[in-house]
């Protein structure tokens, strides 16, 4: 047992003797993954825009955007071949196994970059084209490239392999679950009366970026909860951290994540701000028992062949009515889907089958008016006899009995 | 103008305002936009800063209809809401990157436009899910491309849109100066990092956009990274790299207030007592021969391609810029876009831009040296009824 603790948190020097993740095979196995679901679905070429399609597919470590960007065609994978054509105007961050004269350069002129794909990649063969997302510009473009292609959904195969993660996968997303634990914990740490939100995530990004992470999953939620609320039929929460100072009494919700090689480790836990001589209030601790019957009632659940309105059903069964946010999504190189328990109905959320090598992050929130709110957020991976929990961080003086 | 004023009602009031100009002109009767920088710009609404992924699946959509007074905000996060945002244009999220979304998305394109969409409906990007989805769910609807709208209405600021830029631009400044100085031998980028985003946060700001660079640049191209182009190597992603006595570093960060981009650009040197070397020196200096010489022509008439004439003729003949980017960007709610000029959009193109007011240029050329590394930074100009006016205000330490 104590070896196998060791080896799922080895640090990073651990990496010097090979450590437990082989990079190389991970990207492999990654490849072979999405070439297997372009043989099942007959697509001959896929062209990716968006970032993690395209980490995923290449594993090379590009300048990273906050916030997504308009498509533009940064990597293409051609099944016949399985060779890989990447934007990049240099080779640093680039794995050994794509060559160099598989780079294109970056480029502000949409007809230079389709025409440097055509010379690179044999467009004008596919018969189907998969694309991630796509402009009105570049579908005349590729069309123009490809006339006997079909364009066709590209990121439903690359969802599908994505969706189950290898070993290594799994090791990515526990070393990224330390970090974001460490970086969540410097946040609690500074936690006092007066303190801004903002400075809160001021900690968080700096503890972060000690651990080598240069990009954050998201920026997340460093809030007072809110301890009243009008009319609102959904439990009220604020997400966005801004300028406000935090009082002495406030349940204070912080939650982030950060990304390790592209994989994201997401941790929340709510924490009561203390002043000298403050104490957990009775209504305090209630609030945080209740959040701990409805977070048992959500592990329950977590286990393979349920699916996610089983998720929403734990809300239910707690007698918690849904936030206003997705109770679990899909989580591997930042997010992806399934998102369950959203304004798409029980009838979405019964789609998303749980399987074993899935990883979910998933929120409990509970709120009660004149108190405040808890907030958690967890990462999950789907094992074959129920799950593993990658986020061991406890929970404070609300937990103390 | 009075630069500490800003009426943020009155930017989002106003930029509404240009979009359906713009969709007036070009006959449609509604827009969707999907695209973080154009969806900032229409609905003016926050939503919290993920990686592409996430942002992606939670993306804000914008919906504009031509007679409307405001736009319709589809959100994850209402609390991001423009405040004076009607309540009954405040929508929940869409998803429109999931199959079930994108049936909620056409439904709810119709609950919004109405008879207008019988005009037309511009739309700036398909996901995947849309793609494949919408043409059968809107096939009574004619689909524009919304980017030439977009595109019209942002390049040119209101007065309130610069002073966001002015603001990011400050906070980015401010906390270089506590940066700066931890410049020194043996830190590590990483470290660097940290502390910029700790300190712009404390400062004000609303993200951080873009990973920070502190590149240490090899004297020659030769010494790699290996580029396709043959150019310099420039910006490399940051690491946990241990910078050098001596590293000549090329700074370049971008971080977002009210939803208006900074860049800051700069040549640092790694020291205790960073002292640029003669040459060092002289290479700011032609650096800054190019920059005025810029500078002198950015006023409204002036076409881009008159200003990578005088920057080539001000470095001697030799094009200062790097040819996989440009000599100047546009900025707004992305941290480059419209106008861009020396680009390989050629020169044609540069000679079709012509500069306005409003219009806010960041010149970022480069001095290279082969050899001895060069010197690169940045200034932004707001393009004035005359002029120009600087919004950066960061020393050129050590080199001045």
């Amino acid at each position: 047992m104590s070896e196998l603790y060791t080896a799922r948190n080895p640090g990073t020097m651990a990496h010097e003797f090979g450590g437990p993740i082989d990079f190389e095979r991970m990207r492999r196995a990654r490849r072979a993954r999405c070439l297997a679901e372009m043989e099942r679905r007959q697509i001959d070429a896929l062209i990716t825009g968006r970032d993690g399609n395209g980490r995923y597919l290449t594993g090379a470590r590009r300048l990273w955007m906050g916030g997504g960007h308009g498509f533009g065609p940064s990597c293409v994978l051609v099944r016949e071949t399985g060779e890989l054509f990447l934007l990049s105007t240099w080779d640093d961050g680039i794995p050994p196994e794509i060559p160099a004269d598989h780079l294109y350069a970056l480029s502000f002129n949409p007809m230079t970059t389709i025409e440097r794909i055509k010379q690179l990649a044999p467009l004008a063969r596919a018969r189907r084209i998969g694309v991630d997302s796509i402009s009105p510009l570049f579908e005349g473009l590729i069309r123009a490239a490809a006339p006997n292609a079909e364009l066709v959904d590209g990121e439903a195969a690359l969802r599908a392999a994505r969706r189950i993660k290898t070993p290594d996968e799994l090791q990515c997303i526990r070393t990224a679950c330390a970090i974001a634990e460490a970086a969540l914990s410097a946040s609690i740490d500074a936690l006092r009366p007066g303190i801004r939100e903002a400075d809160l995530l001021g900690v968080f990004e700096q503890r972060m970026a000690a651990f080598n992470v240069t990009a954050p999953a998201v920026e997340g939620t460093f809030c007072a909860t809110p301890r009243n609320a009008d009319r609102s039929q959904v439990p009220p929460v604020r997400l966005l951290p801004g300028q406000r100072s935090i009082n002495e009494g406030d349940l204070v919700a912080l939650s982030s994540g950060v990304l390790y090689a592209g994989y994201e480790g997401s941790v929340g836990r709510t924490w009561p701000c203390m002043g000298p001589g403050s104490e957990i209030k009775p209504a305090q601790r209630a609030l945080f028992h209740r959040w701990m019957r409805l977070w048992d009632a959500l592990r329950a659940q977590l286990r393979a062949g349920n699916n996610g309105a089983a998720l929403r059903q734990a809300y239910a069964d707690a007698g918690e009515p849904l936030p206003p946010f997705p109770i679990a999504n899909g989580v591997g190189m930042g997010w992806e889907p399934p998102l369950i328990g959203t304004a798409l109905g029980a009838e979405a959320d019964a789609g998303a089958i749980l399987e074993p090598g899935m990883v979910l992050s998933v929120a409990g929130y509970v709120w009660q008016q004149g108190v405040g709110g808890y907030l958690s957020r967890e990462t999950v991976a789907i094992t074959p006899d129920g799950c593993e929990l990658m986020t061991h961080l406890g929970y404070g003086p609300l937990a103390e009995t | 103008m009075d630069s500490d004023i800003l009426d943020l009602p009155r930017m989002r009031r106003e930029r509404y305002t240009r979009l359906l100009a713009e969709m007036e002109r070009r006959g449609v009767g509604a827009a969707m936009l999907i695209i973080p920088g154009n969806v900032a710009y229409a609905g003016g609404a926050r939503n919290v800063m993920a990686d592409g992924d996430r942002a992606g699946l939670e993306r804000n959509v914008v919906v504009a209809v031509k007679g409307q007074s405001a736009p319709h905000l589809f959100t994850a996060y209402p609390e991001g809401a423009p405040p004076e945002l009607p309540a009954d244009h405040i929508h929940p999220p869409l998803y429109p990157d999931l199959e079930e979304g994108v049936r909620a998305m056409a439904n709810a394109v119709r609950d919004a436009a109405g008879t207008r969409l019988n005009e037309g409906l511009a739309i700036d990007e398909y996901t995947a899910a849309m793609y494949t989805a919408l043409p059968r769910l809107l096939a009574d609807v004619r689909i524009a491309d919304a980017a030439p709208m977009l595109q019209a209405a942002r390049i040119c600021k209101t007065a309130d849109e610069i002073e966001c830029i002015r603001r990011a631009q400050r906070i980015n400044e401010l906390a270089m100066y506590d940066v700066q100085p931890q410049a020194r031998p043996g830190v590590r980028q990483n470290e660097l990092m940290g502390l910029f985003l700790r300190r712009i946060f404390e400062l004000g700001a609303t993200a951080n956009v873009v990973d920070p660079i502190w590149q240490p640049m090899a004297p020659a191209l030769a010494w790699g990274p290996h580029t396709v182009n043959g150019d310099i190597a420039f910006p490399l992603t940051s690491t946990d790299r241990i910078l050098r006595d001596g590293d000549v570093l090329w700074v370049d960060t971008g971080i977002v207030y009210n939803g208006y981009a900074s860049d800051f650009g700069r040549t640092w040197l790694v020291s205790h007592r960073p002292r640029p070397s003669a040459r060092q020196r002289d290479q700011f200096k032609r650096w800054c021969e190019v920059r005025d010489a810029v500078l002198e022509r950015v006023k409204p008439g002036t076409t881009g391609r008159a200003l990578t004439q005088a920057a080539t003729a001000a470095a001697g003949g030799r094009r200062p810029w790097m040819s996989h980017l440009y000599l100047i960007h546009g900025i707004g709610a992305d941290s480059a876009e419209m106008p861009l000029i020396g680009s390989n959009l050629g020169e044609e193109f540069d000679d079709s831009i012509v500069l306005g007011p409003g219009m806010v240029l960041v010149l970022e050329p480069a001095v290279w040296e082969e050899g001895h590394a060069g010197y690169r930074a940045e200034v932004i100009a707001a393009v004035t009824e005359t002029g120009y006016r600087d919004l950066t205000d960061y020393s050129y330490f050590p080199y001045e």
